[in-house]
């Protein structure tokens, strides 16, 4: 095992940041499975890089279009996108509360 | 008891008053529209799109960082914060993080006893908004107009001192931001909403203690009572021995009470990355002169001027200084009037306000404009027409247009100046006061002020005063 | 004959003069589908008829009522004597990826079962303008998640069409399928970290992944944003380029999409590998691959037939004229792997957030006693293995107390492995290539779940594409020969940044001299029983 194996209480921990809950199978292979991909990338932290090398953001260099005119142009169907939601009333989309003691992150 | 000293640092939130929203174009302001109707695919965060930078965010963005005397970040990004939340539609904000636009910076501000306290600002950052649910009937429904709209997140060092200096720092900043054109800062709109963090030390201390964060305080009132109940609340609980802990509270503005939200400690890693979405935000050195360049002259600034070169009390500065339109009428108008700066600030703190207060317009919106204001305190100051009658003018001219003399000429306002009309009016008047004109004759010269009336009666008040008692003497004394 | 014989430039080139009608074309098509696709991909299909076994399985969704309109549209044009575009009457199968507005866009996953999107990618609009056909949503691995295409919650997967028992690969299988099995002669793919080349190469057909931002991203669900490339899949290399013709080019919808001018693609076919200068590197004739236990790295070779195959590519064009330049260093493309599992997992989790359940797609229906359980529950019933596993695996490396040793770290590794490019591009340097030319996977088609299951081992299915997505170069991968077994072997040319004119020049000069080529007559098993009645 590598030093940085995950334990069954960080994975649990990990699993509610993630907004997730999972059955013990799932907990299980998903928890190997994340080792195996830590160890797999163990290797970076000893990648020796020269104090120049700088962050990669898109591999080459970026060169888009100039940033969009300050224009309003409205979506001509608002209402296609609240047909999409699983529930909604009024126009508004719908959901319950956060219940009493569940953290809202 | 011991002396506490209270620290304050504020974060404010500062809507863009730009036409489209900060990643695409749906309309920036959404007051008044039905739920949901001002959203687009990128704005409520459908699985595939994409945001692209307003380019006007960044110029204000810029412009407001050169008025705080800020560093304009040369190179500047976006980040993602990630966290799950209704009114957050792709689960993170597109916000900066660790190279925002603006760095450090102040804002001096001008207290009411007459001295100046520099606020240090920590960083200026683009962002966007969230959404707005609401609760009902243990739901929670949540509309997404207001997602996207362009943000200015700016934070203070802890540098203010009072819940007076808090309220102190929202007023001017809010008259700043409509000054330079950034932001409508209507707080009743959350064009300006503010957090403040608040601890308490021992005075002459410069330690900073744990401290508090008090959410939507959303009024200048309410920063200023939220402030004084939490600094007494933690006074109170520090004098009895427990610790403050680093909780976030909301203000309920109903009840003005303090309420726990919850305790800092668990906060989110919000787990911030570049957003892969955007380019990184570059200005060139061009482009940083032009925004400084573009920048006017700062209320602060120009409130010093005023009392320098116009000799205005400090009062009259600060009303001519509130607002820019006004400012800018002002000057323009003692340029044009080309007499004593004071005499037109008279005139715009007593009569145009009135007018503008009756008329509900700013100063940029009167039809009255300086120049037909500086005509007619030429004509009074020279004695063409009376003071009331100039008063009236500043109304007829709002309300019908036209220039102040031809209105004069038209309506025959103009003073009688001219001795021939006089003269046969005083004559007569004399003819008909004999007892008058005896006593004043005997040494009761007090009563020249009565032929002065007399005259005024009979010439509708249109009589020079100055001419008149100058003919009145001649005739009384002969 | 039938259509699904031609090339696209054929087909438009007919549709156009009116030889052929556009509707005739996608019966054709839909005729096809009918033959060897078997039951479309769904939530629902528990037990299969046995016979299934042997069909593609290529789509999840079948746009008959949207092609349709298509077809019509194209055939008044060419009425009125209008052009209908440069894809007119050519059907093209869409990765379900990809937005389209009037088909529901699942990315394969239930959380998205039943989303229509109310907007259409930029790709597919530019392909619609074009006069193209809208034939259907190909399957893929669940978000594009894998190298298989198995992990799909739309079952059946799709089939590698060469032998029905092996994977397509992934995750654009269904779309490297289709054009395989004849069902479309084009389909729209993306590639994350191989994601049309590893499947192009399994199937046995053309797949270019173009340069970041030469084609827009705009209405493609997104995995790994700053890796995400859509590109053409396609029968041979010509049909390839007319296809990127019609998608490249700026896109004010995307920041990221490229200014630079776009050339004409089919013109640069014809100027043929004379002179070009085209790498091998021994660092892409084996793989490094960890200890899943230890991380301990081990050299281990590759199929040999790979390793022929860009022996034998590299004779053919320098008998073409192209000069082959041996031993180009690539030494940090062994750090290809581990930089993807970071860069590319930080983010998908985030890339994921938006799926909560609240706006669209999958909700629970069990009772939640508030907000967040809903959150969990939906996620945890609406996600597959492959994004819970990585949403955890993204999370964990970009929390605060690990990114600098994990994400930051990544994205300078990112750096070095766009530097090997930069070294062996550069006009000025020791090397000055016009192209590399690699394997483009480490072996031929697997079996169906042979790998599936073990995330480090899939995952090592793209070590050999993956660079080109973190430096952000185009890459094509095209058919170069069948292995003993009859599977179709890849390889695969890098270019520099905007140069797809290059790599396809040399990819088409290949083709044309291996025209003749025995393997090339080759049938796919699951089309010689339709070919034989037809």
């Amino acid at each position: 095992m590598t030093p940085d194996s995950i334990t069954p209480e960080m994975f649990a921990k990990l699993v509610t940041l993630a907004a997730l809950e999972l059955t013990p199978e799932e907990s299980e292979y998903l928890r190997t499975e994340l080792n195996h991909q830590l160890a797999a990338v163990k290797e970076l932290s000893e990648i020796q890089l020269a104090e120049d090398v700088q962050p990669s953001l898109h591999g080459l260099d970026c060169r888009g279009s100039a940033p969009r005119a300050d224009t309003w142009n409205p979506f001509p169907n608002p209402q296609e996108i609240l047909d999409q939601a699983p529930d909604s009333e009024g126009g508004y989309f719908r959901v319950p509360d956060f219940s009493r003691g569940e953290v809202s992150q | 008891m011991k002396t506490y000293e209270i620290v304050i640092g504020l974060e404010t939130h500062i809507q863009l008053n730009t036409t489209s929203k900060i990643f695409c174009s749906c309309k920036a302001d959404s007051w008044g529209a039905e739920p949901n109707t001002n959203i687009c695919p990128v704005c409520s965060g459908l699985p595939g799109v994409l945001p692209v930078l307003n380019v006007e965010t960044v110029r204000k963005g810029a412009l407001l960082a050169a008025a705080m005397h800020a560093e304009i970040n040369p190179v500047s990004y976006f980040d993602r914060k990630n966290y799950f939340y209704p009114d957050l539609p792709k689960g993170y904000q597109i916000t900066q993080f660790d190279e925002p636009i603006g760095k450090g910076g102040y804002m001096d501000l001008q207290m009411p006893d007459g001295t100046s306290r520099r606020v240090r600002i920590h960083k200026l950052h683009l962002e966007e908004d969230a959404g707005k649910t609401k609760i009902e009937d243990g739901e929670r429904l949540v509309d997404f107009n207001r997602c996207g709209v362009p943000l200015v997140e700016m934070v203070t060092e802890p540098d203010l001192r009072s819940a007076e200096e808090a309220a102190q720092y929202l007023t001017q900043l809010r008259q700043l931001l409509r000054w330079i054109g950034v932001s409508e800062a209507d707080m009743e709109r959350g064009h300006l909403r503010c957090d403040a963090n608040v601890s308490i030390r021992e005075a002459g201390s410069t330690v900073l203690n744990t401290k508090t964060e008090i959410k939507n305080v959303n009024s200048i009132d309410a920063v200023r009572l939220a402030i004084i109940e939490e600094s007494k609340r933690q006074i109170e609980a520090v004098e009895a021995g427990q610790r403050i802990q680093s909780y976030t509270l909301d203000w309920d503005a109903d009840t003005g009470t303090l309420r726990k939200m919850r305790s800092k400690e668990t906060e989110a890693d919000y787990r911030y990355f570049r957003e892969p979405d955007l380019l990184p935000v570059v200005l060139s050195a061009e482009e940083i002169a032009e925004v400084i360049a573009s920048l006017p002259e700062l209320p602060i600034e120009r409130r010093a001027r005023f009392i320098q070169d116009y000799q205005l009390s400090a009062y009259d500065a600060d009303i001519l200084t509130s607002e820019r339109s006004l400012s800018d009428y002002y000057e323009e108008s003692v340029r044009l009037f080309g007499g004593a700066a004071k005499v037109v600030s008279n005139w715009m703190m007593n009569d145009l306000s009135r007018l503008m207060n009756d008329t509900g317009k700013s100063a940029a919106e009167l039809r009255l404009r300086p120049i037909d204001l500086a005509e007619i305190i030429r004509m009074v100051e020279g004695g063409k027409i009376n003071p009331a009658t100039g008063k009236s003018l500043l109304g007829k001219v709002e309300a019908g247009g036209g220039k102040p003399a031809e209105i004069v000429e038209r309506e025959g306002l103009g003073l009688i100046a001219d001795e021939d009309a006089l003269s046969g009016q005083i004559a007569a008047i004399i003819a008909e006061s004999p007892a008058e004109v005896e006593s004043f004759r005997a040494g009761k010269e007090s009563l020249l002020g009565w032929f002065v009336g007399q005259v005024m009666r009979r010439t509708g008040g249109k009589a020079d005063p100055k001419r008149t008692r100058e003919l009145l003497l001649e005739q009384l004394k002969r | 004959m039938s259509s699904i014989r031609l090339s696209a430039r054929q087909i438009a080139q007919k549709v156009r003069a009116g030889e052929l009608s556009a509707l005739n074309v996608l019966e054709d098509h839909l005729r096809q589908i009918k033959a060897v696709d078997g039951v479309p991909g769904s939530l629902q299909n528990a037990s299969l008829d046995p016979a299934e076994e042997g069909k593609v399985h290529a789509f999840i969704e079948v746009s008959t009522g949207l092609a349709r309109q298509q077809a019509e549209k194209v055939q008044t044009m060419v009425q009125r004597g209008e052009d209908p575009g440069p894809l007119a009457g050519v059907p093209v199968s869409i990765k379900d990826i990809f937005c389209v507005k009037g088909t529901t866009t699942t990315a394969a996953s239930r959380i998205l079962y039943n989303f229509r999107p109310p907007y259409t990618a930029t790709t597919v609009e530019r392909l619609e303008k074009a006069g193209a056909l809208i034939i259907g949503k190909t399957n893929l691995d669940e978000f594009t998640y894998g190298s298989s295409s198995e992990s799909s919650a739309f079952q059946p997967h799709p089939n590698n069409p060469w032998n029905t028992q092996r994977v397509t690969g992934g995750s654009s299988g269904g779309s490297a399928a289709s054009v395989a099995a004849r069902e479309a002669p084009l389909s729209l793919g993306t590639d994350t970290g191989g994601s049309i080349r590893q499947p192009a190469a399994f199937c046995g057909v053309v797949g270019l992944k173009p340069s970041y931002g030469r084609t827009s991203r705009y209405g493609l669900i997104a995995f790994g944003s700053s890796l995400d490339c859509p590109g053409p899949l396609a029968r041979d290399v010509s049909d390839a380029a007319l296809m990127l013709q019609v998608l490249a080019g700026l896109d004010p919808k995307d920041s990221t999409s490229a200014l630079a001018p776009v050339p004409d693609y089919l013109a640069a076919l014809q100027e043929g590998v004379r002179g070009m200068r085209i790498g091998l590197s021994r660092d892409y004739d084996h793989i490094t691959y960890p200890d899943t236990l230890t991380g301990e790295m081990s050299v281990q070779s590759i199929q040999p037939e790979m390793n022929s195959a860009v022996r034998d590519v590299a004779e053919v064009l320098a008998r073409l004229g192209a000069e082959i330049v041996e031993d180009v260093p690539m030494p940090n493309a062994r750090h290809g792997i581990p930089t993807y599992f970071v860069i590319s997992r930080v983010e998908a989790a985030s890339n994921l957030h938006r799926f909560d359940g609240v706006k669209y797609g999958y909700r629970t229906s069990a009772p939640v006693r508030g907000l967040s359980e809903l959150y969990r529950a939906t996620r945890a019933e609406g996600f597959g293995l492959q994004p819970k596993l990585r949403i955890l695996m993204g999370m964990y490396v970009s929390a605060a107390q690990h990114s600098a040793q994990y994400y930051q770290k990544a994205l300078r590794v990112r750096s070095m492995i766009r530097s090997d490019f930069e070294l062996a591009f550069d006009p000025q340097g020791v090397y000055r290539l016009d192209a590399l030319l690699t394997p483009t996977t480490p072996t031929t088609a697997f079996r169906r779940s042979e790998v599936m299951g073990d995330s480090v081992l899939m995952q090592y299915s793209d070590q050999m594409t993956v660079a080109g997505n973190h430096a952000g170069i185009p890459a094509v991968s095209i058919p170069a020969g069948l292995d003993p077994l009859g599977l179709p072997i890849g390889v695969q040319f890098f270019g520099m940044d905007f140069r797809e004119d290059l790599i396809l020049r040399a990819a088409y000069a290949y083709e044309q001299a291996t025209e003749n080529a025995d393997w090339r007559r080759a049938i796919p098993q699951a089309l010689r029983e339709s070919e034989v009645s037809a």
